[in-house]
């Protein structure tokens, strides 16, 4: 079996003296591959995101990327491990240039040639990032802001993005450019850890699926055959099988 | 006309140094969603230690700032780290009032204590002074006031928008988890911001020490109209604040001719509330003040 590039092993994680809200959750990220969370408001899939990115510390279970534990490590140690994590709704800086936006996603990085092949490969690869440099990131449309925010994630070159739900709030052509490019993402090499309300489109360009409903995975296995699963309906209302 | 130019004149250079006074505000509230009524206390205190300065050694007041300027840094990467980091985020702003409203009294007691009440004033061999300027006749100290202010928002300026730590200042203020996400370290970084919020203080406390009397209890007089210059420029924005402490110094100089100086002090209030009603995201800051 390839090993995985990022695990989420029996992870247990809460907010403050609340209840546990991931309760003894798995989730496998293989390389270069996308892998989908779905479930209802509230199932817990952006606190999966933000334990996997060190914002939120797990209270058990393990994190595992690219085989060392990393478990209760912050942001900034998973970030230079090649872990990025684009937040749920908008999280440019929109009093800054859309370039400066962009060179923040590098602020980590102290090589400057290094800094200007990636601020060319994310021009490449998002348009707008280009054509919009000089305005300020909160002028632009919600679409065009989620691309600022995957473009300023990819600066460090990661091995695995987190994307909280990029289709939200978006029209459906916008909505297709995010899809498309997360396509490209995978395509280029890169893992991606997708949560998507929009669940359905989301499992078409996925490889895995995992659907998620109070803090635990309860189905999970293949994007297709996840698509095709009678139960995923259930599921995804928010009603689990006893 | 001359008169309506005079006051014009003098409007441009109050407002030049409200901006500078204001500055800090911003920054604590950008940095950590704090109200920082203690802010004004610090002016005062800046003001109370160039005078001992002076007073003691002959030399101008602002040879203080070598001193003051670093010392209030520190001071204000302690008050952030020691007191302000410790309240509950949920219930953060609220309880910041309380808070820095303590510290502004601890601050005014204790210059009661050492300097008393009695009002100071710096001697100054060039206080009565004044200059030509385009036809308006202009005390000295408050062009040096004013040219205070101007270097400073300028350092500022440069500093929030070119060095690196000004990116990551400006990245905390506008989205503190996405800063986190992308390595900045934003506890340092909303430390480093509060010191330099208290650095401004130190200038500020010293320019408007040239041209006024001071006492331990002068900061009540203050904070009212630089909490409304920072909510009609816009919480959180440096330059949403310099201009609006422009509009409203100008406009308040204006008013004294038809009203007298002490209805002319109502102009802050009046722009407050008209802002808190008609766009309390504030006129001339950016969208991060509507975030909230
Ligand atoms: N910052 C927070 N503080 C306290 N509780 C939170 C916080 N964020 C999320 N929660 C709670 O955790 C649960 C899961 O939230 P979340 O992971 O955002 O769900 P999802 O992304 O699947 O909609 C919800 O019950 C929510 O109320
Ligand atoms: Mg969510």
């Amino acid at each position: 079996m390839a090993a995985d590039l990022l695990e989420l092993v029996d992870v247990e994680a809460g907010y403050g003296r609340a209840a546990l809200v991931l309760r003894g959750l798995t989730v496998r990220v293989p390389p270069a591959s996308v892998v989908c969370l779905v479930g209802p408001n509230g199932a817990g899939k952006s606190t999966v995101l933000k334990v996997a990115s060190g914002l939120l510390a797990p209270r058990g279970g393990r994190i595992v990327l690219d085989g060392r534990d990393v478990t209760g490590r912050g942001p900034q140690s998973l970030l230079a491990a090649g872990l990025s994590h684009v937040l749920q709704g908008h999280s440019v800086f929109p009093e800054m240039t859309v370039g400066e936006n962009v060179l923040l996603g590098a602020y980590t990085v102290r090589d400057k040639v290094r800094v200007a092949e990636r601020v060319d490969f994310v021009r490449t690869l998002f348009p707008v990032v280009g054509a919009r440099w000089d305005a300020l990131a909160g002028a632009l449309s919600g679409g065009q802001q989620k691309q600022v925010e995957f473009a300023r994630s990819l600066m460090v070159s990661p091995r695995v993005v987190l994307l909280d739900e990029p289709s939200m709030g978006l029209d459906p052509k916008a909505t297709a450019t995010v899809f498309e490019q997360i396509t490209r993402m995978r395509d280029a090499g890169t893992a991606v850890l997708l949560v998507e309300q929009n669940a359905r489109r989301a499992l078409e360009i996925a490889d895995q699926g995992c659907v998620l409903d109070l803090g635990r995975v309860h189905l999970s296995g293949p994007a297709p055959a996840l698509l095709t699963n009678p139960r995923l309906g259930d599921l995804y209302l928010g009603h689990p099988p006893p | 006309m001359s008169l309506v130019f005079q006051s014009l004149v003098l409007g441009v250079l109050m407002g030049g140094l409200y901006a500078l006074l204001a500055a800090g505000l911003t920054l604590y509230f950008g940095v950590m969603r704090v109200v920082m009524i203690a802010h004004s206390a610090f002016l005062v205190l800046a003001a109370y230690l160039a005078w001992t300065f002076t007073v003691h050694t002959g030399l101008d007041p602002m040879l203080s700032l070598l001193v003051t300027v670093p010392l209030f840094f520190a001071l204000g990467v302690a008050v952030q780290r020691l007191l302000v980091a410790r309240l509950r985020p949920a219930t953060l702003t609220m309880m910041s009032v309380l808070l820095t409203f303590a510290v502004a009294l601890v601050v005014e007691g204790l210059l009661g204590f050492v300097f008393s009440g009695t009002h100071r004033r710096i001697p100054l061999s060039y206080s009565g002074a004044r200059l030509e300027l385009f036809g308006a006749s202009v005390a000295l100290v408050k062009l040096i006031a004013f040219g205070l202010a101007v270097v400073t928002l300028a350092g500022l300026h440069v500093l929030l928008k070119v060095t690196r730590f000004g990116q990551a200042l400006r990245a905390t203020m506008q989205h503190r988890e996405a800063a986190r996400l992308l390595g900045v370290d934003t506890d340092r970084v909303a430390g480093f911001g509060f010191g330099l919020g208290l650095a401004t203080a130190a200038v500020g406390g010293t320019a408007l020490a040239l041209d006024s009397t001071i006492y331990p209890s002068l900061h009540w007089h203050w904070i009212g109209p630089l909490m409304a210059i920072i909510v009609v420029g816009g919480l959180g924005s440096v330059a949403g604040a310099a201009v609006a402490a422009l509009v409203l110094g100008v406009g308040q100089n204006l008013l004294q001719l038809p009203l007298g100086t002490t209805w002319a002090q109502t102009f802050f209030y009046a722009a407050l509330f008209l802002t808190l009603i008609l766009r309390p995201q504030g006129f001339f800051g950016g969208r991060l003040a509507q975030r909230f």
